[in-house]
């Protein structure tokens, strides 16, 4: 951890949660889908416009099929980050990383088109070391992209053994403990969290404890994201914004506004730029 | 009105020869081979039972059980002069010979509303009140329609109002809570309509079932009757506590467990695309910012037990989208089904769980739920197991003529008149 922030925390520490300023965090959104039936039913324009009506800054978004992805993008390049999905349906989940169809899908799609990450994609254990998945690891590495991977903490290690230089974006954070997640953290140095879908952070809105500590040893690696695996889910981007808002006015300002959104534009900010 | 299918049909008693098994129906050609319950499910089928239920009288609501209040609970669920127009009553959505639904998909009262109409009945073993869980008691539920511009678009001033002018009723209330709705403010009023009407829903009950004689049959270890049990019912009834998974939520003799989850039926509010119901994610503010919830001053019960459970509701994001387990007693006449009323039919939920969207579902969220991918055959036995949880007859109706004489003015209270509850 720089040497700075390391005293800005200190003061944080000691100084408890700080006033907070009028005018609401805005927020890095790392987790937001745009698939077929949310682009149906909310078109780019309205789907910005609710992104900003939430303070979303920038998002990582991916979807399935791309295409939703690409249409937002087209909408608003200063807010959306794109990211590749495994899946031209959502029929791909449980085999892509095995399937070749779907390998030459992304290589026609990384040619194509311009990415800040390859993800979500669903794989667990072993099945990352599978030929489809080894494929987009090296894609990764070879077009600077991160892997937003909705993985266990088995195949998050598998990926670093294939590219000790991967970076990772673990969705929702595995699902693992906050002190399992420390431990990850400390082992890898290329290594982020968002903490999509996922309450026990702030059970009842209120941050807890074992939560805390992990966000004040490693403030520079996490990122909040909503989630919208349905259309629907698109209708609380704004509540979600609201609800980690709050969680956050329990940590230091310095260490809230790097989950909320500094640490989402250290590491994408220039993932598009030319 | 929809007619029941007959259920008891003739069967067949396989005598075992193992213990602790329970052959249910004769072997016929084209028919899957006898069935047997092991102890495990057997096990598990008892713990839909017995019933009915225990009950007791709601400490947060000091008339709950109390023959006047009652009585003046069912006056007021039909009288039409609450609402806003003088033309909608709570009687227009819950309909007796409609099992205190209404057979359509979604109704309206002084405009359309957003949901299905849920059943009334059993309501008083209910720990949650509405799809959405927006009530923490039956009364406080019972006050949310008589406000709300939808339904009856009434408010308290209205209510109280009326009270007050109408003798008779005026008298009801006094008999009930020992005091004159006159020497209350409105809002107190209001509570204590919501009060006498949860006093009225809390009588409305299903009767015992073919699958309560089925089971109650096993507990006994009354092979003959077990025997009768129809043997498409029992086939679907081994899905139902087996590959179906479905008694993990459809649980207990009220087949529910009384909570919330995301089934992966769409939430966008039909008619209005662009709106989504929360569902239990709104429910749950909707409760915590009522005056009317048990944390308020209108609860009755001095231990506020009955506020231990709203005491640390939040809503969470798991909870948006998800709508309450409804009950399985009565099934077959609760139809449309789902909280918006899209399913017409059972076949048509069976269906929705077999062939289960997984798009719609989190990869961590109802890791429950996938395709049950069931045969023809097997839909149509669950089917026929559902349609086993039907009381014999339809509904009755009460009728319009009130067991209470006519009211005289100057009663005391009767709050010690409690009917004995089964």
């Amino acid at each position: 951890m720089p040497k700075f922030l390391r005293l800005l925390l200190c003061v944080g520490l000691l100084a408890g949660p700080v006033a907070w300023a009028a005018a609401p965090l805005p927020i890095f959104d790392a987790h937001i889908h745009y698939s077929q039936e949310a682009w149906e039913r909310m078109p780019p324009k309205e789907a910005i416009a609710l992104l900003r009506k939430a303070g979303v800054k920038r998002a990582l978004v991916s979807s399935t099929n791309d295409d939703g992805n690409q249409k937002l993008y087209a909408e608003a390049p200063d807010l959306i980050l794109p990211s590749l999905r495994t899946y031209r349906t959502r029929a791909d989940i449980s085999a892509w990383f095995k399937d070749e169809t779907v390998a030459t899908y992304l290589r026609e799609r990384l040619k194509k088109y311009r990415y800040a990450a390859i993800g979500e994609f669903h794989v667990f254990g072993a099945d990352v070391d599978a030929p489809v998945a080894r494929q987009v690891v090296q894609w990764a590495k070879q077009y600077k992209l991160f892997l937003h991977a909705h993985s266990d903490a088995d195949a998050v290690e598998r990926i670093f053994k294939q590219d000790p230089d991967a970076r990772v974006l673990w969705a929702h954070s595995g699902f693992e403990r906050p002190d399992k997640v420390r431990e990850m953290l400390r082992k890898y140095k290329n290594l982020w969290c968002d903490l999509a879908f996922r309450n026990d952070h702030a059970p009842g809105g209120k941050l807890d404890s074992d939560w805390r500590a992990a966000f004040m040893e490693f403030p520079d690696r996490f990122m909040v994201g909503t989630d919208t695996y349905t259309a629907e889910r698109w209708h609380y981007v704004v509540e979600h914004a609201n609800w980690s808002r709050g969680w956050m006015t329990e940590l230091p300002l310095e260490v809230a506004e790097r989950v909320a959104y500094k640490n989402g534009d250290a590491i994408f900010g220039n993932a598009m730029k030319p | 009105m929809k007619k029941m299918k007959t259920i008891l049909t003739a069967g067949a008693l396989a005598v075992s020869a193992m213990s602790a098994v329970w052959f249910a129906g004769a072997t016929q050609a084209n028919e899957p081979g006898v069935i047997e319950f092991n102890e495990a499910e057997v096990s598990r089928i008892l713990r839909h039972g017995p019933w009915p239920m225990k009950w007791s009288p709601d400490p947060s609501n000091r008339v709950s059980g109390n023959t006047h209040a009652v009585d003046l609970g069912e006056r007021l669920f039909f009288d039409e002069k609450l609402s806003a127009n003088d033309k909608v009553s709570c009687g227009t959505c819950h309909i007796a010979e409609y099992n205190w639904t209404d057979g359509v998909k979604r109704n309206q009262g002084l405009a359309l509303v957003d949901r299905n109409t849920p059943t009334l009945m059993n309501m008083r073993h209910h720990r949650w009140f509405a799809l959405d869980g927006a009530a923490d008691s039956l009364w406080s539920q019972s006050i949310r329609p008589i406000l709300d511009a939808r339904e009856l678009g009434s408010n308290a001033a209205h209510v109280a109002q009326y009270l007050r002018k109408d003798a008779d009723l005026s008298c009801r209330y006094e008999k009930t809570f020992g005091i004159s709705p006159s020497k209350q403010d409105d809002e107190a009023v209001l509570v204590g309509v919501g009060k006498v009407m949860a006093a009225f829903q809390e009588t409305l009950t299903t009767e015992f079932t073919p699958f309560d004689q089925f089971r109650d049959a096993l507990a006994r270890g009354d092979k003959a009757a077990a025997g009768l049990y129809p043997r498409d019912a029992r086939r679907g009834l081994q899905i139902f506590i087996g590959k179906g998974i479905c008694s993990t939520c459809h649980t207990g003799p009220m087949f529910t467990n009384g909570e919330f989850h995301d089934i992966g039926v769409s939430h966008f509010i039909e008619g209005g695309s662009k709106k989504v119901d929360g569902g239990r994610h709104d429910g749950i503010k909707l409760l915590l910012g009522s005056k009317f919830n048990l944390l308020g001053p209108y609860n009755d019960d001095a231990t506020r037990a009955t506020a231990t459970k709203t005491t640390h509701l939040k809503p969470e994001r798991r909870n948006f989208g998800e709508f309450k387990v409804p009950s399985l007693r009565n099934v077959g006449y609760t139809g449309p089904y789902m909280h918006s009323g899209e399913m017409m039919t059972l076949e048509q939920v069976v269906r929705h769980y077999s062939e289960l969207n997984i798009e719609r579902l989190h990869t961590d969220g109802e890791s429950l739920l996938r395709p049950l991918k069931l045969t023809q055959r097997e839909s149509a036995d669950l089917v026929a197991f559902l349609q086993t949880l039907n009381m014999d007859r339809a509904p009755p109706w009460r009728g319009k003529e009130y067991a209470m004489p006519p009211c005289t003015v100057g009663s005391k209270a009767v709050v010690e008149d409690n009917y004995a509850a089964p």
